[in-house]
Order: structure tokens, then C-alpha cells, then sequence
């Protein structure tokens, strides 16, 4: 009967029916013969007293399949029920072992959840908007683009956002906006510093948000020109206890009233997620012009949604286009190019997120070797057990289904303890972010992660289950049984299995080590580095000048320049200056550089040229050495002078004075020539990682539009509070000014750097001890396995030394393979982080041999411990064994 | 009414399963064959309702089937009555036994004197 062997399959229930009913009406029409019928009426007879055939066979089928379908299913939950019943058994059987893979699967899974936790926070969803996927930042860049190595945005005019957002097709949306610090004065005259930003009316549809309470802006609010202000929550609640009767009230920001008619919910944010969140929301106008006048590169900040399938480049294209059709482009714009960015492309953090996630995936890897060899050990050492349950007619399905419940098992108490451990490590993470990454404060574990995080775990649990399971089963039928304890030619094949885990891991750590010797001695440098100036007892005082009182550029000037001469005499002030910026941070002109004496670039060049300007005894109080000619001497208008620093100088004239050449910096064709009166050392103004020696031009401070005060303190003097004090009475409006201490600037602008040092050191440690782990387990097995052996080496006379010699061969051999892998990758791997690397190469031998010695030593303190367990067999006990 | 008097028949067509079955396992057949004979064939097995009976039957537990082979060679499918269907059996003689008795007394008893 073939049916019988579809009946897994097949139409069971159908064929067993007719076989029944045949053989009735078989019996019945034999019946009817006896009595006299012939064959076919017989036949017929039987066939009618049936009755109704069809019906019958019908109920019979239906009732017989329901019964079918019942039974299969409990089967199959019975199965599966005895199966989680006996891997929780024999994995609470032996607590010691669970623990220690559960611990080690819920390592490599906790660093995991953390590190991905911040990339889906910052890397998948840096905008907290609804269809972010289609969202990008527009930005410009001069034609030459930015070789300044840092991120550097041209912000477009507001003439030209508007001509964008009434021509581009390519978008559903442009949405400009511009963030200010403005000064909020109380009822009761105190003053304060509140973050205002300034929107359009359709910002509000963009973010996906309503107010909370009163109205949002209107397109009639801009073109009244109404002077209205909404509230962010937050700072509705904490300035105003959340109190709605504050809609409709005035409130004065820089001098100017504002009618308070709304508040928005948080969600109601700026795109740039380090942005500081905005207190007070201003209508902006694109069409006032004057508003924005005055100040340097008055530009707004852009983000954009695109319409769907829409691609950046041709997006770009396009605003490129509109540009270049318009009336504006006739004016002296300059030549621009536009950008756009996904948000990704502009996280901060990005590089280092891509480091750390390939570090815990690393640890994750090592995690895993570890498991697969627990696992092999075991069924090594249940090989008996699953022999018998294979000769007792287990088949082979059966037992690698018992083996994977068990890993599975495992891998779901890992992702338990990982979900657990990624929460404390994103905590403890979020404790220690740098300052430059506030948004690090707002990642959480969300579902994606969870998933994330289950489906790793999933994952693992099936690869290392899988290993285990294929291994036991290949093995378990044949030698499991006949070859009692020690089954030789197996335990040889998985020696080598077991070898090349612990070798692999060997390796990974390597890698890893070597990578996070390199950025530890990349930080050693960036802390150790001499920045070319005095940064001790130096501050930057930054006064936020409204642009309603100090109009002009030369009112602005002479307000700060007047208030450095009254610095100048406060107590515990040695020194004063002016500039147009202070370290850490760089300056640049758009332009293109041009030497006397050489052919001027094409018209419509442009690029970023290093630039700062600064008062004459601006090189005297930061202790900048003047190494050849003089300072600015003419500070006038008029002045065409200026210093430059040895790198400009040794860059243009190799070998030869720079004093009294003269260059200019193009732009729209025009510009006057300046001539080099004096060479200062090189300073790393733009903070430790910025390189000193970039070309870098000084001119005389004229008329900034936002001057910067730089202060030189007496020594072991504290001048803030009357500095501060010396302020506050020249202008009693002003908000407070933004006092920093340069030294805290510097350290702190290497703390993203320091940062993902940190994280990589630690997932390095964890990967380190992992691997000691696992190379402590193997040769804790391996010399277990081998107790008899080295019984009856002692037995025979070897000595003590000798057996421990070859015990820490082994993991020294198993160790230095590994190395010598992970030297190799390493050479690969450090790509990752050439860019981080400051003073020091990606290829820097130190690192490296450091690396492999802190994986060698390791590996040898690993194999401490089994070698004195196998110094200490007795050979008498060990050879009597088993 | 049609609907209680099929309830009424069915009922009465599983206990004579159940009993033939007590004595021994049976094909389909078989047991149609021994109600038969039992009530010198004045019982006619309605054959078109046996067989989702017997389904039924062993659906609910009370019977068992496996396929076995017949005196005269032939592959056929054998009924067992289970632990379950001899107590369901018993319960329902009793009270067939009753129900009989009663149906039996109103038609024996003449009415009473006037």
C-alpha cells in the first residue's frame, strides 16, 4: 500500500475511508451471491443498502481529519513541552557551566544593545520628524569644497531660501531657521539669556505638531509683520509653571515686545540634535533683508523633505538651477555650490559609532566562541548519553532538536541578561558622554532595539546550538558508545575545532587591542601636545550683542573694543585683546589665496582660507612667539597689513622670508592686496586635534560684527566675577556674557575623541577577558582529557617542568597563532580609525607590539591555572581512573 | 420531532455498537452483520449512518480502530470498544434498561378501574 507512506502527507483520512466502505460493500455483495445473486446484481444490491455512499464518506472523512489535525497538534506541543522540560533539567543539572555561558552570551549581547541603542538613536533616527527618511540638510559650499577637514556649512541668503522654496520641484517641503541667543528681560528688570529660533508658519505642519495651547504662527503674522512669540513647552512649564494666561501678555527680548500666542510641544524642535532645545520660537521673514545685514555670512540654517524617489544629487541640482536662472545670481553671491545631507551624514559621532559597533560585534563574535566550546565540551562529555539515547531509537532530528531547545534556551536567558546589562551600559554611557553630544542623553532602548537584541541572541543561539548539534550527532552514533570515555580519533577532530575557536578569539582580541592602543596613544599625544600657546589663565568672554540696539558693525566694534580698555584695568587682569574668534575654533575667509606674482584664479573660485582677526597685542596675550618682522602696527580701516604664521610662510617660500610679500584673498573677483609684516610660531588655535602648522593669515580687527574678548589672567587670579561686573555696567541690557576658561575649551574638545576611547578600551577589556576565558576553558579541558596521559608521564619520570612546559606550549602556541591572525587583520582593521588617530600612524608599530604582548601575557596567566592542575596529577589516582 | 427521533435512533445505534463491540473487536460490517443476526434481522442497520457512528464513536473515544486483517485474508478495519466505551456502555444499558422498562409498563398497564 503506497498511501500508507503519504500518510504524513497525503489524503489519509480519505483513502482509509474508501478502504472501508469497499470492503463493506465487498462483504455485503458476497453475502448476496451466497443467497443466489449473480456478480453485478449482488454488486448493486450492496451499493443501495449503503444508502447514501457520498455522504457517508464524506462525514466519515470530516470527523476522522478533525481527529487527526488534534492529535498531530498535541503531539507536536508534547514534544516540544518534554523537550524545554529535560534542557531545562539537564542545564539546571550543572549551574556552574549554565552561569558562565548565560553570563558570557549576555556580555557580547548587553554591549550589543548599548552600542545599537545609540546608533538607532543618532545614526537610523537622527530627526525626531515624521517621514525623516526623505529629510536632508541644505547646506553650501564653496566651489573648490571644503578641504578644512572640519564640517563647514555656507548657510544660503534668505532671498534665496525664498526663491527655493517658490521655484524647487524637487521638494515638499524647504523649511529655513535661524537660533539665537537672546536677552529675555523679566518683569522685575532681571535680565536672562533665553535660545530663541526663528521659524516660518509651515514649520509647524513639518515637525508633525500642534500647540499645546493657544495658536501657532500664521502667514498673517509674517506679513503684518507681527511681533509674536510662541513658547516651547519646557520653558513654558519651568518660566511660566505651565500657566496658559500667559497667552496674549507681552514679553520683552532684547527690548523688543513680543505677544506670547501659543505654546508647542517638545516635538516642536530644531532639526540639529546637539542644537540646545529652543526656549522661545520668532516668526522669521525671508523677505526682511535688512533683519539679517550686518553680520557675518548672514545665512539661515536649511532642512528639507523631499518628495518621494527623489534622489539628493538631483535635488541639489535643481536648487543649483533655480539659482543660477534667477535675478540674484547676478548680484555677488559668489559661487556656491549646494549640498545636500542626509542627517546621518552629518552625526557628529558617526565615525565612532561605526568603530564601537564593529568592536561589539567583535565582542559579540568572542562571546560566541566561547559558548560554541562550552557546548562542545559538553556533548563531548555527554557523548555517552546521546550514544544511548540514539541506540534506544532517538532519531538523530530528535536529538539536534534537543540540543538547539537547549541553546535556544541559552540564548534567550543571554538575551534577558543582555537586555539587562545593554541598559546599565547605555546608563553608565549616557553618564559619561561628552559635552558635544547632549543627544546621547535622550537615546533609550526602544522596540527596534529589543528586536534587534532578540533577533542577535536568536541568531547566536542557532549558529553555536547548530555547531554543537551537528558535532554530537556526526559522532554520537558510531564512537559514542563503543569508545567508553575517551574517544580518540573524535576528541582529535574536535581538539582541532576547539583550537581554531580559541585561536580566532585570540585573534579578534588582537585586532581590538591593537585598535585601542592606538587611540590611547593617540589621546596620550592630543593631551601631552604643546598647542604653540599659553592656554593656562586665558579666557574667551563672548557678549551676545542684539542686533535691534548695536546696529552697525562699527557700533558693535567699538562697544567691545571700548570695554577692553576697562577690562584692561579691572583686578587680576594682566592682559586684554580682541579678536575675531578664540581658540579652540577656526576662522575662515571664502576666497581663494593668491601670491604676488602669480596668475589670479579663475573668476568664481572660492574656498575656505584660515583666517582670524585680531588686535595688534593679540600674539603677546596668548603668548604666541612673533618669530620674525612685527606685529600689525596699523589698525585703521585702511590697514592692507598682515602677519601670517610658519606654516603659511614655509608652505608659500620654502627657505625664505616671508616679510614684506604681499598676497590677496579672491573673492568675486575683487580684493586688495595685503603685505606681510612679521611670522608667528604655529599655534593649534583650532583646538589639540586641529594640525598647528595649517596656513593661518592674522589681520587687523576692523569693525567685527561679532568680537570676541580674550582675556590673560595675573597669576593665580580669578578676574571673571569683575570682569562680568565691568560688563554688566557698561550696557545694563545685555544678557550675561558667555565666560570660558580656554584650557576647559581645549581638554574639553577632545572629549568625544577621549570618549570613544574610552568605550573601546572597555569593549576591548571585555573581548580580552572573554578570550582568556575561553582559552582558560580550553586547556582546563584539554588537561583534564589528558589527566591519564600525564599520570603515566610522571609515572614514567617526567618532571614537573616538563609537563607544565608543554601545558603552556599549547595556549602559547594557540596564543601567538591568534596574534600573529590578528596582527594581519589589525593591518585591515585600523582603517576604521585613521581618521581618529592623532600622532600617531594607523600602522604605528609601538601599538601594535603592545597589542599582541597584552594578548600573549594574557594568554599565558589564561593557562596558569590548568598547568599547576596538571603538575598536580597523581600519577597513581589518575592512571586507576575510570 | 423529526429532529428527536434521529437523536432517539442514533442513541439506540451506538449502544448496539458499544454491546457488539463487548464481546469482540469488529469490522464495520461485522457489527452490522451481528445486530442482524441478534434480532433474527428484524433490526435493518441503516448501513449510510454506521460508519459516521463508528467515526463518531472513536472520535469521542470510546472505541478504538486499527486495521487488521479478515478470516478470509482481506485487510479490514477493526473496532475495539476502549476502557472509556465499556463504561459508557454500561451507563447507557442501565439506562436503556430503564427507559425500556418504562416505555414497556405504559403499554402493558390497563387503565385504572372507573
Amino acid at each position: 500500500m503506497w498511501r500508507r507512506y503519504l500518510r504524513f502527507w497525503g489524503p489519509r483520512a480519505e483513502a482509509d475511508v474508501d478502504d472501508e466502505l469497499g470492503f463493506h460493500i465487498e462483504m455485503r455483495a458476497r453475502e448476496y451471491m451466497e443467497r443466489g445473486m449473480t456478480p453485478a446484481e449482488a454488486r448493486r444490491a450492496a451499493t443501495r443498502r449503503l444508502g447514501d455512499v457520498a455522504s457517508a464518506r464524506a462525514e466519515c472523512i470530516a470527523i476522522t481529519s478533525r481527529r487527526e489535525r488534534r492529535m498531530t497538534r498535541t503531539q507536536v506541543v508534547d514534544a516540544f513541552v518534554h523537550d524545554v522540560r529535560y534542557a531545562f533539567r539537564t542545564l539546571g543539572r550543572q549551574k556552574g557551566w549554565t552561569a558562565v555561558a548565560i553570563i558570557t552570551l549576555a556580555l557580547g549581547i548587553g554591549a550589543n544593545t548599548a552600542v545599537f541603542s545609540v546608533v538607532n538613536a543618532l545614526l537610523l533616527h537622527p530627526l525626531p520628524y515624521p517621514n525623516a527618511d526623505r529629510m536632508a540638510l541644505v547646506y553650501q559650499e564653496p566651489s573648490e569644497g571644503n578641504q578644512t577637514g572640519m564640517r563647514m556649512f555656507i548657510n544660503p541668503q534668505p532671498s534665496l531660501v525664498r526663491l527655493w522654496r517658490e521655484n524647487a520641484r524637487s521638494f515638499e517641503t524647504i523649511e529655513p531657521y535661524l537660533a539665537s541667543d537672546r536677552a529675555l528681560r523679566a518683569t522685575d528688570g532681571v535680565i536672562s539669556t533665553v535660545r530663541a529660533a526663528m521659524v516660518l508658519p509651515s514649520f509647524a505642519a513639518f515637525t508633525g505638531t500642534r500647540p499645546v495651547a493657544g495658536r501657532a504662527f500664521t502667514d498673517a503674522d509674517i506679513a503684518e509683520d507681527g511681533r509674536v512669540m510662541m513658547l516651547g513647552e519646557p520653558f513654558w512649564r519651568s518660566r511660566f509653571g505651565g500657566d496658559s494666561s500667559i497667552i496674549g501678555k507681552s514679553i520683552t527680548l532684547d527690548r523688543e515686545p513680543y505677544t506670547v500666542i501659543g505654546v508647542m510641544p517638545p516635538g516642536f524642535r530644531l532639526p540639529k540634535l546637539s542644537e540646545k532645545v529652543s526656549d522661545v520660537w520668532l516668526p522669521l521673514d525671508l523677505r526682511a533683508k535688512q533683519r539679517f545685514e550686518g553680520g557675518p555670512l548672514p545665512g539661515l540654517s536649511v532642512i528639507a523633505r523631499l518628495r518621494p524617489n527623489v534622489a539628493l544629487a538631483t535635488a541639489a541640482a535643481e536648487l543649483d538651477s533655480v539659482y543660477a536662472r534667477s535675478e540674484l545670481s547676478k548680484g555677488d553671491h559668489g559661487d556656491f555650490r549646494t549640498r545636500l545631507a542626509s542627517p546621518s551624514q552629518i552625526v557628529d559621532f558617526r565615525q565612532s559609532l561605526v568603530l564601537l559597533s564593529g568592536a561589539v560585534a567583535l565582542v559579540l563574535l568572542i562571546a560566541c566562541g566561547n559558548v560554541a566550546h562550552l557546548l562542545l565540551a559538553r556533548t563531548a562529555t555527554r557523548q555517552r548519553e546521546l550514544a544511548v539515547r540514539a541506540a534506544l531509537g532517538a532519531s538523530r532530528i530528535r536529538i539536534v532538536r534537543q540540543l538547539m531547545t537547549e541553546s535556544v534556551l541559552l540564548g534567550a536567558a543571554g538575551c534577558l541578561g543582555g537586555l539587562l546589562i545593554g541598559w546599565i551600559g547605555l546608563n553608565a554611557l549616557v553618564a559619561i558622554r561628552p559635552d558635544n553630544l547632549p543627544e546621547l542623553a535622550e537615546v533609550r532602548i526602544e522596540r527596534i532595539t529589543l528586536l534587534v537584541t532578540a533577533g542577535l541572541a536568536a541568531l547566536t543561539s542557532v549558529a553555536v546550538g547548530g555547531l554543537a548539534a551537528l558535532h554530537a550527532v556526526r559522532h554520537s552514533a558510531h564512537d559514542g558508545l563503543k569508545a567508553g570515555s575517551i574517544g580518540v580519533s573524535q576528541s582529535r577532530r574536535q581538539r582541532r575545532v576547539r583550537s581554531l575557536l580559541v585561536m580566532s578569539e585570540m585573534a579578534v582580541s588582537t585586532v581590538l587591542l591593537v585598535g585601542a592602543t592606538l587611540l590611547v596613544r593617540s589621546m596620550v599625544h592630543l593631551q601631552s601636545i604643546d598647542p604653540g600657546f599659553d592656554q593656562h589663565g586665558l579666557y574667551a568672554v563672548q557678549i551676545a550683542l542684539p542686533r535691534e540696539t548695536y546696529t552697525t558693525r562699527a557700533a558693535r566694534h567699538t562697544f567691545v573694543t571700548d570695554l577692553a580698555d576697562r577690562v584692561r584695568r579691572a583686578s587680576g587682569v594682566s592682559a586684554v585683546t580682541v579678536a575675531s574668534g578664540a581658540p579652540p575654533g577656526r576662522s575662515f575667509m571664502i576666497g581663494t589665496l593668491q601670491l604676488e606674482g602669480t596668475p589670479a584664479p579663475e573668476a568664481g573660485q572660492s574656498g575656505f582660507v584660515d583666517f582670524n582677526s585680531v588686535q595688534p597685542d593679540y600674539f603677546r596675550t596668548m603668548g604666541i612667539r612673533l618669530l620674525e618682522g612685527t606685529t600689525l602696527t596699523d589698525t585703521t580701516a585702511k590697514s592692507r597689513e598682515a602677519v601670517v604664521n610658519v606654516g603659511f610662510a614655509r608652505k608659500h617660500w620654502p627657505g625664505k622670508s616671508a616679510v614684506g610679500r604681499r598676497f590677496r584673498v579672491v573673492y568675486d573677483g575683487k580684493e586688495e592686496w595685503s603685505t606681510i609684516v612679521g611670522v608667528v610660531a604655529d599655534a593649534a588655535l583650532g583646538g589639540p586635534t586641529s594640525e598647528a602648522s595649517t596656513p593661518m593669515i592674522y589681520a587687523p580687527a576692523i569693525e567685527l560684527f561679532e568680537p570676541t574678548l580674550i582675556v590673560r589672567a595675573a597669576p593665580s587670579a580669578d578676574p571673571m566675577a569683575s570682569v562680568r561686573a565691568v560688563i554688566a555696567q557698561a550696557d545694563p541690557n545685555l544678557s550675561p556674557p558667555t565666560v570660558s576658561n580656554i584650557k576647559d575649551l581645549m581638554d574639553r574638545s577632545i572629549a568625544g575623541p577621549r570618549f570613544t576611547m574610552v568605550l573601546l578600551v572597555v569593549f576591548t577589556a571585555l573581548a580580552l577577558v572573554l578570550a582568556a576565558v575561553g582559552l582558560y576553558g580550553v586547556m582546563a579541558y584539554s588537561v583534564a582529557q589528558q589527566t591519564r596521559e600525564f599520570g603515566i608521564r610522571i609515572a614514567l619520570g617526567a618532571t614537573q617542568s616538563g609537563i607544565a612546559r608543554s601545558v603552556l606550549r599549547r595556549g602559547v602556541v594557540l596564543a601567538c597563532a591568534g596574534a600573529a591572525a590578528g596582527i594581519v587583520g589589525a593591518f585591515w582593521g585600523t582603517r576604521l580609525l585613521e581618521q581618529m588617530l592623532y600622532g600617531v600612524g594607523r600602522s604605528d608599530l609601538a601599538s601594535f607590539t603592545i597589542g599582541a604582548l597584552v594578548l600573549v601575557i594574557t594568554a599565558v596567566m589564561a593557562c596558569l591555572v590548568p598547568m599547576r592542575r596538571a603538575v598536580a596529577v597523581d600519577p597513581l589516582v589518575a592512571i586507576r581512573a575510570d | 420531532m423529526a429532529d428527536a427521533a434521529v437523536d432517539f435512533l442514533k442513541g439506540t445505534l451506538d449502544l448496539m455498537v458499544l454491546k457488539t463491540l463487548s464481546w469482540a473487536p469488529a469490522h464495520g460490517y461485522g457489527i452490522a452483520r451481528w445486530i442482524e443476526q441478534c434480532t433474527d434481522d428484524v433490526l435493518q442497520v441503516e448501513e449510510g449512518s454506521l460508519y459516521p457512528a463508528l467515526h463518531k464513536l472513536e472520535e469521542r473515544g470510546l472505541i478504538v480502530a486499527e486495521w487488521g486483517v479478515t478470516e478470509h485474508n482481506r485487510r479490514a478495519k477493526f473496532y475495539r470498544l476502549t476502557t472509556a466505551g465499556k463504561k459508557q456502555l454500561a451507563a447507557s444499558r442501565d439506562y436503556w434498561s430503564r427507559f425500556a422498562g418504562a416505555v414497556f409498563k405504559v403499554l402493558e398497564t390497563a387503565p385504572a378501574a372507573r
